[in-house]
């Protein structure tokens, strides 16, 4: 039977053309890069059906690093990293520069946020087992992070260079000092000198925005991509939990370990 | 059928995740996704809430960043290397480290608080997984681990609070224990400067002197230095540079003091013989 076909309507036209002019760019991008297809494998890859809302904390840090970067990046413009001007940059920044103290003040909460944030989120996965097979890698990975956020921590709390900063920094530098063969050599290095002065404050700026957050971006980059290629933990107490124990009639699963007799969760078996 | 190795078991396991999760598993976007905007969306608003009462409790009462508000102040006064009266504090985040060093005071077990337990604690941390090696993830049929994360926590908790609440004496506070000192250890009136100068200058912030100060560091008791009989021209050099006389001394330079000033403490510490 021959289908009659009705010329479209210029409303249906007009969609056609529409869709063609968002998706032009899209496939233009995608048959260049890839990174459509990427964003889309990224968005609607597959999670456990029970994960819950203790594993939004690892999202939840990331966002707290973004205000960080951010406020961070409005920072440098205002700030001075000398002995003479750090102090009144930073009454500048806090007291005069419009919004200045909502961006010091974030900058300055948000790294305890953070630093809290790293803290729960490693005991969320220590809760979950999730740092076991195959999963350990990003368990250095994120340890690495937290040994960065500290430093992050020690090298930023220097640079509005009043007295807490000053004296807490003569002391943090002191202890490194006394680690065995590397201490006063790492101590020399982190003041750059002698005496913490001038060159420690610009040692210490540079370190703090440069060196350690690029050492971040990577580490939460190479952390990011784990995750997505090893997939979200299941909680362990999950009745649906995702790759759980089955006992099969050939037994030839094995029995959960501690377990004597065939009484695993989920004991209804696959479905 | 042969029992499965204990490798063949995580990667039997670790299929049958991948499975489920392909079989019942959920989009990441907009299931989780969504979960992880409202956490973030409350994490910003929580930064905003503590600077904004950061800000509105120091400064805005008297137009003074160095008020101390509920959060602190907006900046304490500014770095003054001379006048060594301010008592060292690093962020909260720092105080169990900040206290384990009043733990292990001795001299020959600083570098223990400084470095070596740190570093043994952040060694175990790090490798965790390659030693916590079963495949089991229920908190009831892991007990050791509890265990560990219960200690882990109640030891970091506690050094935290302790080093948030340890009481340094304040130099206003320890000035006023000089007429004391002047008489126990009938100090002549030319230690008399050196001695208002010791309480002032934050020795006491890590060495004790007549019951007086904390310890720290290491930082030996300084009753009775004097007895040593080391002499002016040592204390002198000493104070300029503890490393340069004493190699590995945690000690800090004192040089920006002056000479008028390290000569006054150095004559107060030779006249310091024990009292009674």
């Amino acid at each position: 039977m021959a289908v009659t076909r009705r010329p479209p309507t210029k409303s249906e036209v007009r969609k056609q053309q529409m869709m063609a002019a968002v998706n032009f760019p899209l496939d233009w991008l995608e048959e260049r890069s890839g990174l459509i297809g990427g964003v889309k494998y990224f968005l609607f890859r597959k999670v456990p059906s029970d994960t819950n809302w203790m594993q939004t904390l690892g999202s939840a840090t990331l966002t707290a690093f973004i205000v960080q970067a951010v406020t961070g990046v409005i920072l440098a413009m205002y700030y001075k990293p000398t002995p003479g001007d750090a102090y009144s940059s930073i009454q500048n920044i806090t007291d005069h520069v419009t919004m200045g103290w909502l961006v010091r003040g974030m900058h300055k909460w948000g790294a305890s946020v953070f630093i809290i944030l790293m803290f729960l989120h490693m005991g969320r996965v220590f809760l979950f087992g999730a740092y076991k097979y195959p999963r350990e890698l990003n368990w250095v990975v994120g340890v690495l992070l937290l040994l960065m956020g500290m430093l992050e921590g020690f090298t930023g709390y220097l640079l509005p260079w009043d007295q807490t900063a000053y004296w807490a920094t003569v002391v943090g530098i002191n202890l490194n000092g006394t680690a065995p063969f590397l201490g006063p050599w790492l101590a020399q290095f982190l003041r750059g000198g002698q005496e913490i002065g001038a060159d420690t404050l610009t040692r210490f700026y540079s370190m703090h925005m440069l060196l350690i957050p690029g050492a971040i971006i990577g580490l939460i980059l190479l952390h990011l991509y784990l995750v997505v290629r090893l997939g979200v933990t299941s909680p362990p107490w999950s009745k649906e939990e995702a790759g759980r124990e089955r006992v099969d009639g050939d037994g030839s699963r094995p029995l959960p370990s501690g377990l004597t007799k065939p009484v695993a969760r989920g004991a209804g078996g696959a479905k | 059928m042969a029992v499965m190795t204990r490798r063949e078991a995580k990667r039997a396991q670790f299929g049958r995740y991948k499975a489920d999760v392909k079989d019942r598993g959920k989009p990441f976007f907009p299931y989780a996704m969504f979960h992880d905007t409202v956490m973030s969306l409350v994490v910003v608003s929580v930064i905003i809430a503590l600077a904004s009462i950061w800000k509105w409790t120091s400064w805005a009462p008297h137009h003074d960043g160095t008020h101390q508000g509920l959060l602190g102040p907006e900046y304490a006064a500014p770095a003054d290397p001379g006048t060594t009266s301010f008592v060292p504090r690093p962020d909260w985040y720092f105080y169990f480290l900040f206290y384990l060093l009043r733990i292990f005071k001795w001299p020959d077990s600083v570098f223990l608080g400084t470095v070596g337990v740190p570093t043994i604690a952040l060694i175990l941390l790090i490798s965790l997984p390659f030693y916590d090696l079963s495949r089991e993830r229920r908190l009831s049929r892991r007990p050791v681990a509890v265990v560990g994360a219960v200690l882990t926590i109640l030891s970091m908790a506690i050094l935290t609070w302790k080093g948030a609440t340890a009481k340094e004496a304040l130099a206003s506070e320890v000035i006023a224990d000089v007429p004391h000192w002047v008489q126990a250890q009938h100090l002549p009136p030319a230690a008399v400067p050196g001695a208002k100068l010791f309480a002032v200058a934050g020795c006491t912030a890590c060495h004790t002197y007549l019951g007086t100060g904390s310890s720290n560091l290491g930082a030996p008791d300084l009753t009775a230095i004097g007895t040593r009989n080391l002499g002016i021209q040592f204390q002198i050099r000493h104070l300029q540079c503890p490393s340069c006389v004493n190699p590995g001394s945690p000690m800090p330079k004192f040089a920006s003091l002056g000479t008028k000033r390290l000569h006054d403490l150095a004559v107060f510490l030779e006249a310091s013989k024990g009292g009674k």
